[in-house]
């Protein structure tokens, strides 16, 4: 830790101003006590101070080292209580033979020292235990704000790292059956294969580009979900279709990247996988009052699946959408005659 | 000789046209249908009813699997599909052989050749089961439904709907809100598929649906008897009695 005075030019000043205080505090007292203001009094005043003000500067080093580390309070108590005799001896001393060194009459400052010297020993604890007191506020407001920020740190942290594991990573199963598909499409289609590997890799680059959580404006987002969906009609042909209504000043509008895919995913999972009838997928965007409307819509066969879906894709969407927006942001869903619609309402921030 | 006659059953159309391209250069066969999901297939396999079927699993409706559980008159079966694990169930149907996506043509040719010698012959072929007894199903999530068939009809059962099974020599009866059914399946499947929440094997013969259960009585010493909601009393036996009150936490 740095020096707490030294450091700071405006802490100096404060440091100083108190000391001066301090000097005419103590003139007053010893005035008080010797029952004569003369100038031997002030430049006692001033010599001493200014000596104690040096003590008091160098009284840090000690201490920071006091407390450096686990160490018990018995064991700091009696190291402040070592270094307060040594501290307020050594100022006594020092006074004392600079005092004599410097006037030209020494009996009359003997007789001014032993008059004073009880309450300078007293002004000398008291003194000491200002320097302990500040210095031990300033050790612990550091330690509080240095606290403070390594919590703030960890939690962005966090938040972050909570995110990255959130961000849709690109299905596993997905690229299994696109591989599948293409693997088939060789031999019977190497024209349409090689179309689903260009549509494949696009997709691929746009999910695995984006490392960090910088928000993507709809229209790169919907450019992506076209090439997933169409990728995925390749394999289901004519049972697949899509429908979008977004809205041109929508466009622009910036979200979480990969935020739609897991809704996109679902609706093909739960209604296109599932289904024997064609199944539409319905984009819907607007901008309703700061806010971005999105509606995703699809039919679905209400007949008993094989499975139940484990609505991890869901979960997901609404945490990022928690941890981007705090509760501004919505995301709600309803299924009712064979249609289900997810909304989304999320605020213009980035 | 008659040609072979061949339906292929996938919901994917690259995998269809594959399966009809490989074909082309096998003799004396003839595709006759194509189906892209389960309830279509199980129609035209029962009134066209084909020598062989390539049959994927994974498909709307009805699954590969449930399809051939309902089959009465089966034909022989190559299932075609990117998963492994319905291996062994599909081998416990007598599956011809277990393709899985993506396959090549000369693994393709083998299972055709091995279907043509045993619907020529008459009679099975073993090979596979050695080959699919060594791998072990993937665990998967509990199953949403039962596919079973009830005279001519089939009937799906969301798994709510069912209220307790019972084991039945190498069948299990399955009673659900509407009725029962028989099926040909184990109770070691349905206790490690039925969802584990809302179903407790009570007794080596009974799972049942703990909201069907109306209370637990004792019946003589050590054993204890599940009264359901409809009246009916099923035996609890002491591992059962012990998993109940594990469940139902009393």
């Amino acid at each position: 830790m740095r020096h707490p005075v030294l450091a700071n030019r405006i802490r100096l000043i404060v440091w100083w101003l108190v000391w001066l205080f301090l000097m005419a505090g103590q003139s007053l007292l010893f005035y008080y006590a010797y029952g004569n203001f003369s100038s031997i009094g002030i430049l006692d005043s001033f010599i001493s101070l200014l000596i104690y003000s040096g003590i008091g500067l160098s009284l840090w080093y000690p201490f920071s080292f006091f407390n450096s580390g686990n160490v018990r309070t018995t064991t700091i108590i009696s190291n402040l209580i070592i270094s307060g005799i040594i501290s307020v001896s050594l100022w006594a001393l020092l006074t004392k033979y600079i005092m004599l060194g410097v006037l030209p009459d020494g009996n009359n400052y003997n007789e001014y020292w032993e008059a004073t010297f009880p309450y300078r020993i007293g002004t000398g604890v008291f003194i000491f235990g200002l320097i302990v007191m500040s210095y031990y506020l300033f050790i612990s407001l550091t330690n509080l704000a240095e606290k403070n920020a390594k919590e703030a740190r960890l939690e962005s942290l966090v938040k972050e790292t909570e995110l990255k594991m959130l961000r849709s990573q690109i299905n596993p199963h997905f690229l299994f059956n696109s591989l599948n598909s293409i693997s088939s499409l060789t031999v019977t289609d190497p024209e349409k294969a090689r179309m689903m590997v260009v549509k494949l890799s696009d997709f691929m680059r746009y999910a695995l580009a984006r490392k960090d959580e910088q928000p993507v404006s709809l229209q790169s987002e919907m450019e992506n979900l076209r090439l997933y969906l169409e990728i995925e009609k390749v394999r289901f042909g004519d049972k697949l279709t899509t429908e979008e209504h977004i809205d041109p000043e929508c466009l622009d509008f910036k979200i979480p990247v990969m935020l739609l895919q897991p809704l996109y995913e679902n609706a093909v999972k739960h209604g296109v996988y599932e289904s024997t009838e064609t199944v539409k997928i319905f984009t819907q965007a607007k901008i309703i009052d700061g806010y971005i409307e999105i509606i995703i819509k699809n039919n679905y066969d209400t007949a008993p699946s094989m499975k139940k879906g484990t609505g991890t894709g869901l979960i997901n969407v609404a945490r990022r959408l928690e941890l981007f927006y705090g509760n501004k942001a919505s995301s709600k869903t309803l299924k009712e005659n064979g249609l289900y619609t997810i909304t989304l309402y999320i605020p213009k921030e980035y | 000789m008659e040609k072979i006659r061949i339906v292929i059953i996938d919901d994917e159309e690259p995998g269809r046209e594959l399966v009809k391209h490989y074909l082309k250069e096998v003799d004396s066969i003839e595709v006759i249908a194509e189906c892209s999901d389960g309830f279509s297939g199980l129609k035209t396999i029962s009134t066209l009813k084909p020598d062989l079927v390539f049959l994927d699993i994974q498909m709307p409706r009805l699954t590969g699997i449930e399809l051939v559980e309902v089959l009465t008159e089966k034909p022989e079966i190559i299932f075609t599909t990117a998963y492994d694990h319905f291996a062994i169930r599909a081998f416990e149907l007598n599956a011809v052989d277990y393709l899985m996506k993506p396959f090549e043509k000369r693994r393709f040719l083998e299972a055709v050749k091995k279907a043509i010698v045993k619907i020529q012959s008459g009679k099975g072929n073993l090979e596979p089961a050695n080959q699919l007894l060594s791998k072990k199903p993937e665990t998967e999530g509990p199953v949403n439904r039962i596919v079973v068939r009830k005279a001519n009809a089939i009937n799906i059962i969301p798994v709510e709907q069912v209220r307790y099974v019972e084991a039945q020599d190498d069948y299990v009866m399955i009673h659900h809100s509407t009725g029962k059914a028989l099926k040909q399946q184990t109770m070691k499947f349905y206790e490690e598929n039925l969802p584990q929440s809302d179903f407790v094997r009570i007794h080596r013969a009974y799972i049942v649906n703990i909201t069907e259960i109306n209370k637990i009585e004792p019946y003589g010493k050590d054993t204890h008897v599940a009264v359901l909601n409809s009246g009916e009393k099923l035996p609890v036996s002491r591992a059962g009695y012990k998993q109940l009150r594990e469940d139902l936490k009393f």
